[in-house]
């Protein structure tokens, strides 16, 4: 199978702009020079959706930005389609679409459908082609009755099935998605990873890059991962791959009664904890020997709390996710 | 074709988002009548002495300063207009989703303003319209004359607001153009009054300008009934202002793109 994206010792440097008494002075600028992405490689496979996690300010949406040609790397070499992206960003960008979950990327005082037809001309799209290829979207994004509605009257999870029919308006092979369930409530959120899985992967063919630290999206919508943090992949694999990186990695899950506070156990090595309806659950290295578990135990009792139960549960993607955090350089 | 077709687009969408407000259009119509009467009004008062207008013998100074005020119009919006719609869909957002297709980012640029430079022309013609009313006589037999150095008038000023565009990219505010020219222009381009009756040869920096020749031009057409051939000074000096502002425009305009791709900055504002 060929790669759609190829992303090869990827780097982005931001450096402060000096201002004007900086340059005549020829003083440094207070800030520092950031690091956004650091030696980057990826591939993406054809047909493959393919996940970026990370937390904010990973670096993500600057891959992203570089991926759709808003911004040029600093070092290193991306293909997207086949094309250089230093050669042919024209190619790359008619190749591409971007759902964003920036709401004000549209006009709000026009419609739906207005909106539509003005992006849809900016892909060269125009007359009777453009009108067609617009009520195909709408429809099956269920948008047909709000069409001709204002933008600004949209919900927000009719705003970002507008954002899916504007980056489909030229039927590109390759989709970039930016955290497109962010502002979706659960039932919006399912509805959309259904039709992202079942219609644009499984029907359509097309490659889908999504970066998201919603890792339960990535679960459930992802061949493969990449995580990212500083600007580093700190790894990459399938999502049934992941256990290796949180080798040692467990979950427990205690029902208890009368415990108000999470105990003080847990630290050292465990590093997923949470109190929620009598329900305690606690993830991290336990060691095989039982004393953490057991200190645990202990904690919950001298806290007047009881146990009513304690089961070995997978861990969570989140749970992975924020050890892998811990343990970044 | 398609490049056309996509400038049809940016009109339309700046037409339906202009109709969506249209007490502010009615508020427009609403204060070029009080610009038109408060000008008359001034004209009428200050009377200039005879002979103040040397190039336009028996010219009422209301028509000489409305023709002027009208016409420099579109500099005013060339110079506002790139860079004003440059930073409102930075604002807004849209800017970043225009940058992510495939259409070149001058014809962006270009059609994003083609809205202002129309309703320009429709504030130019109301203005003319009502002056009218205020006694304002317009020659029409120089009618072709007049359109050539409008196309040129607006071409050379364009040059200079993508300019100021790019300044806006780059810098995102603090755009040294627009205050250099429109200050100058004001000054010496003979909107108020003729550059000539400046003292100390100051209006000699007025050929400096393309709106000195621009006004000169369309008022000897408009106001005098000028013929083409009697023209040509100033469309000659237009096109070596348009020869040189487009392409200094558009070079401009290139690299602050590309050094707003190279910092990351492009969509930022």
């Amino acid at each position: 199978m060929s790669a759609s994206i190829e992303i090869s010792h990827l780097s982005r440097l931001f450096k402060p702009r000096r201002s004007l008494g900086q340059l005549l002075t020829r003083s440094r600028p207070r800030a520092r020079e950031t690091w956004a992405l650091r030696d980057v490689s990826l591939e993406v496979p054809e047909g493959a959706i393919f996940g970026l996690l990370g937390p904010n300010g990973a670096g993500k949406t600057t891959l992203l930005k570089i991926l759709s040609c808003l911004i040029l790397p600093t070092g290193g070499t991306v293909r997207v389609g086949g094309h250089d992206l230093q050669r042919n960003d024209g190619a790359i960008q008619r190749t591409l679409g971007f759902v964003s979950s920036d709401e004000r990327s549209f006009y709000w005082r026009l419609t739906g459908r207005q909106n539509l037809r003005f992006f849809g001309s900016l892909y060269q799209l125009h007359g009777r082609a453009l009108s067609e290829r617009i009520a195909y979207l709408l429809d099956r994004l269920e948008l047909v009755e709000q069409a001709d509605k204002p933008f600004g009257d949209y919900s927000s999870g009719m705003k970002q099935r507008l954002a899916m029919a504007r980056a489909l308006l030229h039927d590109p092979p390759i989709l970039l998605l930016d955290e497109p369930t962010r502002s979706l409530d659960p039932i919006s959120a399912k509805h959309l990873r259904r039709f992202i899985a079942e219609e644009l992967n499984g029907r359509e063919k097309k490659t889908l890059f999504l970066a998201t630290h919603n890792l339960q999206e990535a679960e459930q919508l992802c061949h493969r991962v990449a995580v990212l943090s500083k600007g580093r992949v700190l790894g990459e694999g399938s999502v049934e791959d992941l256990p290796p990186w949180g080798k040692g990695q467990e979950a427990y899950v205690l029902v208890v009664s009368g415990l108000d506070q999470i105990p003080n156990s847990l630290k050292n090595g465990i590093t997923w904890t949470s109190l929620t309806g009598g329900r305690l659950r606690a993830a991290g290295e336990f060691g095989r020997d039982g004393e953490r578990l057991s200190l645990l135990l202990a904690d919950v009792l001298r806290l007047g709390g009881r146990v009513v139960s304690c089961s070995k549960v997978e861990p969570t993607l989140q749970e992975v996710f924020d050890r892998i955090e811990e343990e970044a350089p | 074709m398609t490049r056309l077709r996509t400038m049809v687009a940016f009109f339309r969408k700046d037409l339906l988002e202009e109709m969506s407000y249209r007490t502010a259009f009615v508020m427009q119509v609403g204060g070029i009548l009080l610009t038109v009467s408060l000008w008359y009004l001034i004209a009428g008062f200050l009377k200039p002495p005879e002979g103040a207008l040397p190039e336009f013998p028996g010219v009422p100074y209301f028509a000489y300063l409305l023709v002027g005020i009208a016409f420099s119009h579109y500099l005013w919006s060339a110079l506002s207009s790139f860079a004003t719609k440059l930073r409102g869909e930075q604002l807004t957002g849209t800017l970043e989703a225009m940058l992510m297709t495939p259409t070149p980012i001058p014809l962006i640029i270009l059609s994003s303003a083609l809205w202002d430079f129309f309703m320009t022309s429709v504030r130019v013609v109301l203005y003319l319209v009502l002056g009218a009313c205020f006694g304002l006589q317009l020659r029409f037999d120089s009618l072709v004359a007049f359109f050539i150095i409008l196309l040129l008038t607006i071409l050379a000023f364009s040059g200079i607001g993508i300019l100021s565009a790019a300044f806006i990219l780059y810098l995102k505010r603090g755009d040294p153009i627009n205050f250099l020219i429109s200050s100058a222009s004001a000054l010496f381009g003979g909107v108020f009054i003729p550059a000539q009756t400046l003292p100390h040869h100051l209006g000699e920096l007025g050929r400096l300008l393309p709106i000195t020749y621009a006004l000169s031009g369309i008022r000897k057409s408009l106001l005098s009934g000028t013929r083409l051939q009697d023209l040509l000074p100033e469309i000659f000096a237009l096109m070596v202002f348009v020869v040189l502002l487009v392409p200094l425009g558009m070079a401009g305009f290139t690299l602050a793109v590309r050094k707003a791709r190279q910092e990351g900055s492009l969509a930022q504002y």
